[in-house]
C-alpha cells in the first residue's frame, strides 16, 4: 500500500472509534448526573451508593473492568462477549464516575443561594433543580466534560486489545501487513491528536466564556 | 387586624448558637415595618423564618392566622404567596432580567408564556427596570440586579414581601435607586416587612420599627420614637451610631 | 479464589513491577513537568513552541500510541534498541511530565505574581525568589492535582501489556490462560487496583491536610 492509502485505511477506522467514545459518553452522562444529584439530593443509602461507585471507580484502570467482563463475564452472560458493547459499557462505567465528580463539582459551584431564591419565589425543590440549578451546572460542566470526551477518545484505543475493529487496530493491522514501523504508529498518533485537540480546547474555551458572561 | 404574617416565641438555633431567641411578631396589611439591629442580631435569621425558607426550632409561624407548620399546608404554595429579596446577589444567571421574573410566574403560577412575559414587564416597569428586560444579571449593576430581585418577589402579587437587608450589599451610589423603589411600593400600600440599616428610609415610610439585638427584639415603636427618645440604652446607642 | 494463592509470587512481583513504574514514571514525569512549565513561562518563541508541542502530543494521543512509538517507531530511525522497561519508565515520564506541566505551571504563576514583588522588594534575585519562595508555595497548591496524577498513572500502567511488560494486569492475563478462571482472577485484581489506588489517594489527602496552610487552597 502507499502511505496515501495507508492513511485513507486508518482513516476508515475513525467512526468506529468516534462511536464508541460517543457512546460510552453517553453512557457516562447518564450515570455521572444521576450520581451527582443521588448524592447532593438524595437519601442516606442513596448518597453511600454514588459516593462508593465514584470511589470505586475512578480507583480501577479501565482495562481491568474490561477484561473484566470480556472474559469474565463473557462466558455466563452472551452479551458481553460483543466486544464493541463490552468496550463501550466498561468505558461508561468509569466514565460515569467521573462524569459524577464533575457535575457534583459544577453544582456545588452553582451556589446555595441560587437554590433558596428559586425556592423563596414557591419552586418545589424538584423544579429548582430542573430550572435553576441544572441548566447552569451544566455550563460550569462543559470544560470538565470536555476532557473527558477526549479521555474517552484516547481510552477508546484499549478496546483493540479485546478485538474492536477501532483505529488502534487498523495501525496494528499496517504493521502486521506492511512490517512498517514508522508510518503507521505516527499518523495514528497524529489522527488521534487531531480528534481530541478541537473537543478539548475549545469547550474549554467556551466554557470558560460562558463562565465570564454569566459572572460565575 | 388580622396579621397576614406572624410568628409567635420564634426560636432558631444553629448547633450550639441561638440566632433567634423568642421573638414574637406579625405585620397587617398595608403596613410598613423595619426591623433594625447591629449585625449578627438575627434579623436575616428571622426573616427567613418568616418567608418560611428556614424551619424554627421552637415557635410557630401563622400565615393569614393558620399555623404553617401545624397545618401541614403545602409550604411551596405558601412561598409563592410570600415575596423575599434578598441581601446577596440572588438572580438566576442563566436567565434575563425578564426571565427571572418569568420564572415563577410559568411555573408556579401556571401562566401562559405570553401572559407571564406580560405580567413580569409590568412588574419590572415599577421597578423602573422595562429598558433593561433582556439583559443578564451578569450585565447588570448591584443595584440593577437587587430592582429585578424586587420585580420577581412582587410579580406573583403576593401579600407580604420581606426585605433582607437589600441594600447592604450595594455601594452607596446604588443604594438610593433600590430605596426609592422600595418607597414606591411602601406608597402603594404593599405590605413590607423590612431588615435595614437604612433608617431614613424607616423615618419616611415605616408604621413601626422594631430594634432587635443579639437575637432578641429590645423595643418596638414608631419612628419617632426612635428617633427622638428610645427607651433602652442599647437602641440609643445604636441609633446614636447610626445617625453619628 | 484461593487457587491464586499458587501464583502468590508472580502476582507479587507484578504488583510490584505497576508500583514502581507508576512512583518512578510519576516522579520523573514531575522533573519534566516543571522545566516544560519553566519553558513555558520564561522561555523564548521557539522553546515555547517545541514545549507546546511537546505537551499536545503527549496529551493529546493515547498511551498505548506512544508506547508503541518508542518501542517500535524510535528504534528504527535512530538504530538504538533500549528494553522493555527502560522505554516503558521514559514513556510514562514523558506522557506524565506532559499533564504536570499544565498544573504546574498554573501554580508557578499564581504563586509567582503575587510573592514576586514582595521577594524583590527585599532585595532577593530572582532564582532565589524561585527557589525559596515559588516552588514551595506552588508544590503546596499542586498536590491535590498531583495524587490526581498518581491516581491516573497508576491505572495507565495497565497499557503496557501492549509492550509486553510483566505488570500486574497482565499477570492475570497469563493465570487465566493456565487456570480458565477469568472471572475470579480479573475481579481479585481489579479490587487490588482499587485497594491501591484508593489508599494512595487517601494518604496524599491526609499529607496534604497537615501540611496544608490556611489560604493556599488551590483554586481550581
Amino acid at each position: 500500500m502507499t502511505p496515501v492509502e495507508q492513511i485513507v485505511f486508518l482513516l476508515k477506522a475513525v467512526p468506529v472509534t468516534l462511536a464508541i467514545s460517543f457512546l460510552s459518553f453517553l453512557l457516562g452522562l447518564g450515570l455521572g448526573v444521576s450520581l451527582a444529584f443521588m448524592r447532593i439530593y438524595g437519601i442516606a443509602p442513596l448518597r453511600y451508593f454514588s459516593d462508593s461507585y465514584e470511589k470505586f471507580f475512578r480507583s480501577v484502570p479501565v482495562l481491568a473492568v474490561m477484561l473484566l467482563l470480556y472474559f469474565g463475564l463473557g462466558p455466563l452472560l452472551p452479551i458481553f462477549k460483543d466486544p464493541f458493547f463490552t468496550s463501550v459499557i466498561s468505558l461508561g462505567i468509569v466514565s460515569g464516575a467521573n462524569q459524577s465528580q464533575i457535575f457534583r463539582s459544577a453544582i456545588s459551584s452553582v451556589g446555595r443561594t441560587q437554590m433558596l431564591a428559586a425556592i423563596s419565589i414557591g419552586l418545589t425543590q424538584l423544579k429548582a433543580l430542573r430550572y435553576v440549578i441544572f441548566p447552569q451546572a451544566l455550563f460550569l460542566a462543559v470544560p470538565g466534560l470536555g476532557s473527558e470526551i477526549a479521555l474517552l477518545i484516547k481510552d477508546s484505543a484499549y478496546s483493540f486489545i479485546i478485538g474492536v475493529i477501532e483505529l488502534m487496530k487498523h495501525t496494528d493491522i499496517l504493521r502486521a501487513s506492511q512490517r512498517s514501523l514508522i508510518l503507521p504508529y505516527i499518523s495514528s498518533a497524529i489522527i488521534y491528536v487531531v480528534m481530541t485537540f478541537p473537543v478539548a480546547n475549545y469547550l474549554d474555551k467556551w466554557g470558560s466564556r460562558k463562565k465570564r458572561e454569566l459572572g460565575l | 387586624m388580622t396579621s397576614i404574617l406572624e410568628c409567635r416565641e420564634l426560636m432558631k438555633a444553629y448547633g450550639k448558637v441561638i440566632a433567634v431567641n423568642n421573638v414574637s411578631l406579625g405585620i397587617g396589611r398595608g403596613e410598613t415595618k423595619v426591623i433594625f439591629g447591629p449585625s449578627g442580631s438575627g434579623k436575616s435569621t428571622l426573616l427567613r423564618c418568616l418567608g418560611l425558607l428556614e424551619k424554627p426550632t421552637k415557635g410557630s409561624v401563622y400565615f393569614n392566622g393558620v399555623d404553617v407548620y401545624v397545618s401541614k399546608q403545602d409550604l411551596n404554595k405558601l412561598r409563592a404567596r410570600i415575596g423575599f429579596v434578598f441581601q446577596e446577589p440572588s438572580l438566576f444567571r442563566h436567565l434575563t432580567a425578564l426571565g427571572n421574573v418569568m420564572l415563577g410566574l410559568k411555573h408556579v403560577s401556571g401562566l401562559s408564556d405570553a401572559e407571564a412575559r406580560r405580567k413580569a414587564y409590568e412588574a419590572l416597569k415599577l421597578v423602573r427596570m422595562e429598558d433593561w428586560v433582556n439583559y443578564y444579571p451578569a450585565q447588570l449593576s448591584g443595584g440593577q440586579q437587587q430592582r429585578v430581585g424586587i420585580a420577581r418577589a412582587i410579580s406573583m402579587d403576593p401579600e407580604v414581601v420581606l426585605f433582607d437587608e437589600p441594600t447592604a450589599a450595594l455601594d452607596v451610589e446604588l443604594k438610593w435607586e433600590v430605596i426609592s423603589v422600595m418607597k414606591d411600593l411602601a406608597d402603594r400600600g404593599t405590605t413590607m416587612l423590612v431588615a435595614t440599616h437604612e433608617l431614613r428610609f424607616a423615618k419616611e415610610v415605616a408604621d413601626e420599627m422594631i430594634f432587635m439585638d443579639q437575637g432578641q427584639v429590645l423595643e418596638v415603636g414608631s419612628p419617632d420614637h426612635f428617633f427622638t427618645s428610645p427607651n433602652t440604652e442599647r437602641a440609643r446607642k445604636f441609633m446614636a451610631k447610626i445617625l453619628g | 479464589m484461593l487457587f491464586l494463592l499458587d501464583y502468590s509470587t508472580f502476582l507479587i512481583n507484578g504488583f510490584i513491577i505497576t508500583v514502581e513504574v507508576t512512583l518512578i514514571g510519576v516522579g520523573l514525569g514531575l522533573i519534566l513537568g516543571i522545566l516544560a512549565a519553566l519553558g513555558d513561562i520564561f522561555g523564548g518563541r521557539i522553546i515555547k513552541i517545541i514545549v507546546n508541542v511537546y505537551v499536545e502530543f503527549f496529551r493529546g494521543s493515547p498511551l498505548i500510541v506512544q508506547l508503541f512509538i518508542f518501542y517500535f517507531t524510535i528504534p528504527m530511525i535512530t538504530g538504538i534498541r533500549m528494553d522493555v522497561m527502560l522505554t516503558a519508565i521514559l514513556t510514562l515520564a514523558l506522557n506524565s511530565g506532559a499533564y504536570q506541566k499544565g498544573y504546574l505551571k498554573g501554580a508557578m504563576e499564581a504563586v509567582f505574581k503575587d510573592q514576586l514583588m514582595a521577594a524583590l522588594s527585599l532585595g532577593l534575585p530572582t532564582w532565589k525568589i524561585f527557589l525559596y519562595v515559588v516552588v514551595p508555595q506552588a508544590l503546596r497548591i499542586v498536590i491535590p492535582a498531583w495524587s490526581n496524577e498518581l491516581a491516573s498513572m497508576g491505572k495507565s500502567t495497565t497499557a503496557l501489556i501492549v509492550i509486553g511488560v510483566r505488570e500486574f494486569l497482565n499477570t492475570g492475563i497469563s493465570i487465566t490462560a493456565q487456570t480458565f478462571r477469568p472471572l475470579e482472577t480479573y475481579a481479585f485484581i481489579t479490587i487490588v487496583y482499587f485497594i491501591w489506588i484508593y489508599s494512595m489517594l487517601k494518604a496524599l489527602d491526609m499529607l496534604y491536610n497537615k501540611i496544608k496552610i490556611p489560604g493556599l487552597e488551590p483554586v481550581i
